[in-house]
């Protein structure tokens, strides 16, 4: 009623206003025929109705307050208030602002990241029932890896675990859409995929068990190769030339996994389901059936591994440390990144509460001199409840002034981020602020508004109401304050260091090839034309400024290689021998040259190695090494890729998966011995790494054939540290800023309490004290802040080291290496911090200093 | 003579008390608590409309415009049911304070 008559009120506000006033005016009136009645003569009535009025401007002011919201009037007085005091100290709200700002920009933009992948992954519906199946085996050191078809049938008759299963496998597709040929990529899908993930089709229909040459869209490709168009229902889409019927379209918000252009109906075949690792090339998921946990999915898992030890070849598994691994679908979307990115966040976390201690002293500092101010207002009988109001909302407009400015910040780095385009991490073009991103990161800002605020607001009413004794908890406060500064800045140092020397230690490593001047890329293989391979290796050595070049498959560092498991010819693995395990390169015989890999031993390959040749192999010096250790292998007989091949040399090892992962045994195979994928590398030398020569190298041999992923060498290999760089330098400017603010804190703190005692310097230099003593005095309080905060700092780094360990190479924590530049730089920023105003200190002339007060 | 102050909260409830009578214009409420109490309480006009602002905004009463039987025009507050409310709920715990008043006078 009463909130509805003021709503009333305010919106006939003008009205209301001049009512009152005529109101009054004829009230006024009346008194004075009154008066006119009782004798009085007209100009003397007029003046006793006013008088007995009083200032009818003044009646109507206060009427009209009435009508006011008293706190909100006040609170727009003390915002006034506080735009004054702030604008008086420009300095000050300024770093205020930009401390906020920058702690909640990099908070918001990397909690962006984490919504994304992590806590709703892809935006997949209730992607907390949904799983993934991954293999593990220990023996070779695979973790997380895809499976066959053996475990996908035996994750999908687990029906009292999971309500469904579905398998994925990767699918590159050429397609003719009436242009151009595009190069389209998607997945293979087992039937009840999109029932897994809880999807209904935006067009059309999902798969049913008769659909063969069947594809589904995604809505990005329906819309961006088909404009949108609602009659592509039942149309043809040409796959590899093979007409592929379009039956459905995905909603717009599905995008699993997050390249998939298009969907297409897996069909296993029988042979697949025969042996268990033939061909693991699945990700299997399955949806959790209701009531059921994931600790009991894994439980139920387990069990069946269990019973599968009874067998000869469960027993051989278990062996070998062969394991199904039950995680959240989350853990697939954000692979590697999960630790770290819950790193980032954390050290994102300790910039803001770095920068809200720093902020809160900023203001004790400035509270300091209005002290005064406060205890006058008190005793003119403010209440303590409107002093805090006024202290929080000065507070709060900083941090909802640096919310607004990190909110822009936040939007920049997140527009940054969705144009990087790396490779197993499409989904960075899917991270976007939305609006419950914006409230958390201004909720993230006035939060610590309220925290900084508050402490010195408490703290001044206190010292109002008492003496100046209460001064020394001030200073408590600001020790706790700047030694849990120190400490969050030396953990981010301390993790910066090893991040930076591991990327160091990474960045020097030589793959074993020479990577300058190579141009890459990969080409698609046209149908029906025979001779293409002859004629494009032909292009590829005559044309003009390339001096070498080769066809690989696959490429060193372009993410995919053709594991397998190989025998040697009348030997038996011994017990204790590592597993009989490496990778296969298929290569043309200008590969070794091209890339500059030495030759060791025997022959290398030659054009005579080709399909009418017995099919021969070189073995790299890692292999050889391994399995041949004090043998010749030259000779010798190898199956591993298609049957046996005799092995004519031996060539230098190359490091080909990640610059951080050890070389892995190869065999090569000649390409023209064994059949060929339908998509292969090319790698050529020039004197510039040009890929413009790669492309009409291919397009003189055949204009149609599609090449796609054109990119240099070192291109390819800075991707692999591409994370790893991003993840330092973001790390190492949050300890830099951290320590920066760490400094000036410890700075401040020591700067004040000197301030504080100038006249109690001035007595005692005055008595004799020398300025040495003084400056130990002051010293010694500064520096033990910073050395149990280093210390504190010590004990977390410890622990934060956990979340970093899979992203270190060849460093350690607990080193000097590390803990010797972090401890002594951060010691040496803080002895400047306390020296600087110390030394001012002793150098007070104790006459002025008298006088101070 | 001197006018004695009003208890804080009385004027609200006396002008509430005078609207039972009828509709009344601002005017015509305080000459009518002047004539009543014997010229003892004078209703400064700097309070009154502050007041009924007060009313307006609680839902005691409402305004209108109308004309005064002097043939002129004036707002006209008449008291709505709510009002009456609160009128028997000030007279309640103003009789309470009253007697409780009066009975330390005695004991005194």
């Amino acid at each position: 009623m009463k909130l509805w008559n003021t709503v009333w009120y305010w919106m006939g506000r003008a009205r209301q206003d001049s009512e009152l006033a005529e109101e009054i005016r004829l009230h006024r009136e009346r008194l004075e025929e009154q008066f006119m009645a009782e004798g009085m003569p007209r100009e003397e009535a007029r003046l006793a109705a006013a008088r007995q009025f009083g200032n009818s401007t003044a009646v109507i002011e206060e009427s009209r307050e009435q009508w006011s919201f008293a706190w909100l009037a006040g609170a727009s007085k003390d915002l006034r208030f506080a735009w004054r005091l702030a604008r008086r100290q420009p300095l000050l709200s300024v770093a205020a602002v930009l401390t906020i700002a920058f702690a909640v920009g990099a908070n918001t933009a990397i909690f962006s990241v984490i919504e994304t992948v992590l806590l709703n992954p892809l935006g997949l519906r209730e992607a907390d029932r949904i799983t993934v199946a991954r293999v593990r085996i220990d023996r070779l050191q695979f973790r997380h890896v895809q499976t066959s078809a053996v475990e996908f049938r035996e994750v999908q008759s687990m029906t009292d675990a999971f309500a469904a299963a579905a398998a994925m496998e990767g699918r590159y597709w050429t397609a003719r859409t009436g242009g151009e040929p595009i190069r389209l990529r998607g997945q293979a899908v087992t039937q009840d995929f999109f029932q897994v993930f809880g999807e209904r089709p935006g067009m059309g229909r999902f798969f049913s068990s008769e659909d063969r040459e069947s594809v589904v869209l995604s809505h990005g490709l329906w819309q961006s190769e088909f404009g949108g168009d609602t009659s592509v229902l039942g149309r043809t889409l040409m796959l590899d030339d093979k007409p592929h019927r379009i039956v459905g379209v995905a909603p717009a918000g599905f995008r699993f996994p997050a390249n998939a252009q298009a969907w297409t109906p897996l069909i296993l075949e029988p042979q697949r389901l025969q042996r268990r690792g033939y061909n693991m090339s699945l990700w299997v998921f399955a949806r959790l059936k209701d009531g059921v946990s994931l600790a009991q999915a894994t439980d139920r898992v387990s069990r069946h591994l269990e019973a599968l030890k009874s067998s000869a070849e469960g027993r051989e598994l278990s062996r070998s440390g062969y394991g199904i691994e039950v995680d959240p679908v989350a853990h697939f979307v954000a692979g590697d990144m999960r630790r770290p990115l819950w790193l980032l966040l954390a050290a994102a976390l300790v910039v803001l509460l770095t920068g809200c201690a720093n902020v809160a002293g900023l203001l004790l500092t400035r509270s300091a001199g209005r002290r005064r101010e406060i205890a006058i207002r008190i005793s003119l009988g403010a209440a303590r409840g409107q002093i805090i109001r006024q202290l929080l909302i000065e507070s709060l407009l900083l941090a909802a002034l640096g919310g607004i400015c990190g909110l822009f910040m936040a939007g920049g780095a997140v527009s940054l981020l969705t144009r990087l385009v790396v490779p197993r991490r499409e989904w960075l073009a899917l991270v976007t602020l939305d609006r419950e991103l914006l409230l958390y990161g201004f909720g993230l800002a006035l939060l610590s508004g309220l925290l900084f605020g508050l402490t010195p607001a408490l703290q001044l009413l206190r010292e109002s109401q008492a003496s100046a004794m209460v001064r020394g908890g001030r200073r408590r406060f600001q020790d706790v304050f700047v030694t849990g500064e120190v400490a969050g800045a030396f953990v981010l140092v301390v993790m910066t260091i090893l991040l930076l020397r591991s990327l160091w230690a990474v960045e020097r490593i030589q793959p074993g090839f020479d990577t300058a001047n190579l141009a890459t890329a990969f080409f698609i293989k046209p149908k029906n034309d025979p001779g293409f391979l002859e004629r494009l290796r032909g292009e590829l050595n005559s044309g003009p400024g390339i001096d070498s070049a080769a066809l690989a498959f696959p490429l060193p560092f372009s993410g995919g290689g053709l594991t397998s498991g190989f025998n040697i010819r009348n030997r038996q693995r011994q017990e204790g021998e590592p597993e009989w395990h490496g990778e296969a390169y298929l290569v043309s015989p200008e590969y070794f040259r091209t890339l500059r890999i030495p030759l060791l031993r025997g022959r290398s390959l030659t054009a005579g190695d080709n399909d009418t040749a017995p099919v021969v192999c070189l073995i790299d010096a890692r292999l050889a090494e391994r399995f041949f250790r004090g043998q010749d292998p030259i000779g010798q007989e190898i199956a591993m890729y298609k049957g046996w091949a005799r092995i004519v040399g031996v060539v230098g090892a190359i490091r080909g998966t990640t610059l951080e992962e050890g070389s892995r045994p190869v065999v090569y195979y000649s390409l023209d011995q064994v059949p060929f994928f339908p998509q292969a590398g090319i790698v050529a030398r020039s004197a510039v790494p040009s890929a413009g020569l790669i492309r009409q190298a291919v397009r003189r041999a055949n204009a149609t054939a599609p090449v796609y992923d054109v990119r240099s060498m070192e291109d390819r290999m800075a991707e692999s540290l591409g994370i790893r760089r991003v993840m330092t330098l973001l790390l190492a400017v949050f300890g830099v800023i951290s320590l920066l603010l760490a400094t000036v804190g410890l700075y401040g703190v020591v700067a004040q309490v000197a301030a504080e005692r100038t006249t109690e310097i001035g007595i005692r230099m005055a008595l004799g004290a020398r300025p040495g003593q003084i400056l130990t005095q002051f010293g010694w309080q500064g520096l033990r802040a910073g050395v149990i905060g280093v210390g504190c700092g010590l004990a977390a780094s410890a622990y934060a080291n956990r979340h970093v360990e899979a992203m270190l190479y060849e460093v350690r924590l607990f080193e000097p290496a590390t803990f010797g530049p972090a401890g002594l730089g951060v010691l040496a920023l803080l002895i400047v911090a306390i020296w600087w105003p110390a030394r001012r200190a002793s150098r007070i002339d104790p006459q002025s200093a008298l006088h101070y007060e | 003579m001197e006018t004695p102050d009003l208890l804080p909260g009385t004027l609200d409830m006396l002008i509430l008390k005078t609207l039972t009578r009828g509709p009344n214009h601002g005017y015509g409420i305080a000459q009518h608590i002047h004539r009543i109490s014997n010229d003892a309480l004078r209703i400064g006009e700097g309070s009154l409309y502050p007041s009924l602002q007060r009313l307006l905004r609680s839902g005691w009463v409402t305004a209108e415009w109308g004309i005064s039987e002097t043939n002129r025009k004036a707002r006209y507050y008449r008291i709505t049911p709510a009002g009456r409310k609160q009128l028997a709920a000030e007279v309640k715990s103003f009789d309470f304070l009253i007697s409780a008043i009066a009975r330390v006078m005695e004991g005194a």
